[in-house]
């Protein structure tokens, strides 16, 4: 069942004092966060997250596509494999 | 031609109906590009180094990175099926050209990660796949250091210096280098208090 629309996202307080410090400074470090249960509000987008998984922090950089999904998302939990293989895959 | 000559274009996952169609996936960036395919090489699952030269009689993009595919000479579920699970491969010299900033995940593996600010940093050791963005591993003071590889933070490679240029956000390196717990970052509400 869907989050109830009068509630608002949830967004961890902490993580929320953290973004609007950084939005107030003009900064862009990395924020550091447990909160994977936090959604992606459009203030978090050009930000980089580095989101716990349990074991260590996984770097997200948030952009306009990711808003109104949750952190916990980007960040698997399960281990996840390279690719080292030749293929079609890099950066244009 | 042998495996080093090529590189992994995908694999098949299944049949598709019973004229011989197989399902497979494309692990690449653009599936589109892929649409004049002619002729594909498989290594199938009992023997994965060596490669078998099909000729492809159609290639139809399916959502997603799923192609249906038509190999010339498989006519029937029962050719098709002992496919399921082969790997595809393509020669090399069918990679499309890249520009000189650009580059392909497997050609900078070794390479220096230079940052703007700091620097050389470390070396590339992987690249993982995530479900947003692809993550540059970098091996930096004895840790691995993930780097999403977005246009933001990765600029360019230097093919001839064998070097990737980077533009880290303040404070990347230290996630992975200081010790951190939740108590300190993020104390409870009623710790504040």
């Amino acid at each position: 069942m869907a989050r109830s629309l009068k509630k608002g996202p949830y967004i961890d307080f902490r993580l929320e004092k953290k973004v609007t410090a950084l939005e107030t400074a003009g900064k862009k470090s990395v924020v550091k966060t447990w909160s994977r249960r936090s959604m992606i509000s459009p203030d978090f987008v050009g930000h980089t997250f580095a989101v716990h998984n349990g074991n260590k922090f996984i770097p997200v950089y948030v952009t306009e596509n990711m808003v109104g999904h949750k952190l916990g998302e980007f960040a698997p939990t399960r281990n996840f494999r390279g690719h080292v293989a030749k293929k079609d895959k890099g950066k244009r | 031609m042998t495996l080093d000559e090529t590189y992994q274009l995908g694999y098949i996952i299944k049949t598709h109906g019973l004229r011989g169609h197989v399902v497979a996936h494309f692990d690449v960036d653009d599936v589109k590009a892929y649409q004049k395919l002619k002729t594909v090489y498989l290594t199938l699952a009992g023997a994965p180094t060596k490669l078998v030269e099909h000729q492809v009689e159609k290639v139809q993009p399916q959502p997603g990175s799923k192609v249906l595919l038509k190999l010339r000479g498989i006519e029937r579920i029962e050719e098709a099926e002992p496919l399921r699970g082969s790997q595809l491969h393509l020669p090399l010299t069918q990679l499309p050209e890249l520009e000189d900033d650009q580059f392909y995940f497997h050609d900078v593996i070794g390479f220096t990660v230079v940052d703007e600010n700091l620097g050389e940093l470390g070396t590339v050791e992987n690249f993982y796949e995530l479900p947003q963005q692809d993550m540059l591993a970098m091996r930096y003071q004895g840790q691995e250091v993930l780097i999403p590889v977005v246009d933001e933070l990765v600029s360019h490679a230097d093919h001839t210096k064998k070097q990737i240029y980077v533009n880290l956000p303040d404070g990347l390196l230290d996630v992975y280098l200081k010790p951190s717990s939740r108590d300190k970052d993020e104390p409870d509400e009623f710790d504040e208090a």
